[in-house]
């Protein structure tokens, strides 16, 4: 006889639940004090800037999921749209060479990680400390210090990464498609296809995961490889919104983008990854960003709350976690 | 011999000026449970090691089915029909059974390019396999791994063995860090392995163990092969022991 438990219980012990409840508490806590919170016109704000984020987020959920991290996001964010829009504004390629050209050096920097890491034994958080450095460093070189101004162009790359789409009255960016493309494919490549299989076990025990002929090392470079691709294509997405590519941006991203990942649900050092979870964790840090400013509390006082979800949801993990393994 | 599956001829590891294994010598029949034995150091895991591709032999040679092979790597010999089992069984405990019993080579189904793993056979195939090396208790093939007992795990780790017919599976301390029942399970897992015609290597330091389970015993010592043909039904345990210690401990 198959041991069935209820719809619920099944519901209640998925990881993604604690995270989901939190979400719904802080859109009907902040819809109740202002509400404002839930016009078109926030969403709109809402929606601009969290698939850029998200989108980095997502690629990082498949890299912790294989047991690594990735701390030079950030710093590719910045680098690779100064890339392109330098090589765009020289006159030296056009925008859709340029934006190749750009991906490519991110790829690089992706395999670089991935190499270091796999190759050389050096754990992700410093070889990706180092490269943050490195990458951080080569944008400000570049440029001096000062933003690239994005000059005009009627590219239609423009159109297809962040042409504005209205749905009734809400206005938003081509790059929330992106983002939900993004997720749909790496959700379905984590739990459905064998590569996510490959993934999951390289993050839950490398050893035996290779002791069963899994390519682990390729598994991780290439992971490594899609991070930072994703975060390059998020930065030049940002900065084609903002119009102007500061070397500068994207500073801090990689610890906002770790914690998102974490609070979704993600083990820190790898074996368990959840996509829908990441999704709500990108939404729980950015409702709260925008939302505690809407309520009259400081903005200054963000990292407050973020540092306290992140406490609690670990805590709540864990705590399922060891009831998981109770077996009950 | 038409009944052998396994020969190694001559074989002799080095690791630096170790000499790890000197000459050894080393068949296993078909349908037969061999027992390892050996003290520390004696080379066991060595010869065990390479045979499942995790080493490469300084020289000699390994046949099998009378046909020369070349072993490189853990991918050779599991396309040699060599399964191993290590002591920590090497799960993978966040995944579930039926994950961990088709790690590497996931069936697929629908187009190639969508790489889409047929979860639905792998769960249906994982609860017959468990079914049987006798876990007779219901635990769905979802179950993470790490929801299981010591003696679960190594069921589970011998049922991803006898499933890809596997035609010798190499046991390593199949039996450490587990209860006296557990063991009881485990042991018999081996022998209805063997019924359904696999072959086994059962390496322990618990001799008692290796009695109520082998067909043969061989022992090393020092990196020797010093008795290859013992029969663990006209001898006793001392007796072993004093072979695998090279000491008649009885004068002792």
């Amino acid at each position: 006889m198959e041991q069935r438990s209820s719809f619920l219980q099944r519901l209640v012990a998925r990881a993604e639940f604690g995270p989901f409840v939190l979400l719904m508490v802080e859109i009907i806590v902040f819809t109740l004090i202002n509400q404002a919170f839930l016009s078109p016109g926030n969403i709109g704000n809402l929606l601009a800037f969290t698939p850029e984020l998200g989108i980095i987020a997502l690629a990082m959920t498949m890299l912790m999921t294989a047991g690594e991290f990735d701390l030079s996001v950030g710093s590719v964010f910045g680098l690779m749209p100064v890339i392109m829009w330098t090589l765009y504004n020289t006159g030296a390629t056009s925008l859709e060479i340029g934006f190749l050209i750009a991906i490519a050096v991110a790829a690089f920097i992706g395999f670089a990680n991935g190499w270091f890491v796999t190759k050389l034994k050096i754990p992700s958080f410093l070889v990706t400390l180092g490269m943050l450095l490195v990458v951080r460093g080569t944008a400000l070189y570049i440029t001096d210090g000062f933003p690239q101004a994005r000059w005009s162009s009627d590219s239609p790359l423009l159109k297809i990464l962040v042409g504005e789409i209205t749905v009734g009255q809400v206005r938003f960016y081509a790059s929330v498609i992106w983002f939900i493309l993004f997720a749909a494919i790496l959700g379905y490549i984590l739990t459905q296809s064998k590569l996510g299989n490959w993934i999951l076990a390289s993050g839950g025990n490398a050893v035996s995961a290779r002791a069963r002929g899994v390519r682990v090392s390729s598994t991780k470079v290439g992971l490594f490889i899609l991070t930072s691709v994703l975060a390059a294509f998020a930065g030049i997405v940002s900065s084609i919104r903002v119009s102007t590519a500061n070397p500068n941006s994207g500073t801090g991203y990689e610890l906002e983008v770790i914690a998102m990942v974490v609070i979704g649900g993600t083990a820190l050092n790898g074996g368990r990854g959840t996509i829908v979870g990441t999704v709500i964790g990108i939404l729980i840090l950015r409702l709260m960003r925008n939302g505690i400013v809407l309520i009259g509390v400081p903005g200054l006082a963000y990292n407050i709350f973020i540092g306290a979800i992140i406490l609690g949801m670990m805590a709540l993990h864990s705590w399922l976690e060891r009831r998981h393994n109770a077996g009950t | 011999m038409a009944n052998e599956l396994v020969r190694m001829e001559h074989i002799n590891k080095l690791f630096g000026r170790v000499q790890a294994l000197s000459d050894v010598n080393f068949t296993v029949n078909k349908n037969e449970i061999v027992g390892l034995l050996g003290d520390n150091g004696a080379g066991k895991s060595t010869l065990i090691k390479i045979l499942s591709g995790a080493l490469q032999p300084s020289s000699g040679d390994i046949y099998m089915h009378d046909k020369r092979v070349t072993i490189r790597n853990t991918n050779d010999a599991i396309a040699n029909g060599i399964e191993t089992i290590y002591q920590d069984s090497a799960l993978v405990t966040q995944l579930s059974i039926a994950r961990n019993l088709f790690l590497g080579r996931e069936p697929l189904k629908g187009p190639r390019w969508l790489n889409r793993m047929d979860q639905d056979a792998m769960n249906e195939a994982a609860s017959k396999l468990i079914r049987r090396v006798g876990i007779t208790k219901n635990i769905p093939p979802t179950t993470p791994i790490s929801a299981l007992s010591g003696g679960e795990r190594q069921a589970v780790a011998i049922a991803r063995a006898m499933q890809f017919q596997s035609e010798l599976i190499i046991l390593d301390e199949p039996t450490n860090n587990l209860g006296v029942e557990e063991t009881h399970g485990v042991l018999n897992f081996v022998r209805a392995a063997r019924d359904s015609g696999h072959s086994c290597i059962f390496i322990a330091h618990n001799i008692y163990h290796v009695f109520q389970v082998v067909d043969r015993i061989v022992v090393m010592r020092r990196g020797k092969m010093v008795a290859d043909n013992i029969n663990p039904k006209e001898t006793t345990v001392e007796k072993v022991e004093e072979v695998i210690t090279g000491m008649n401990l009885a004068a002792m």
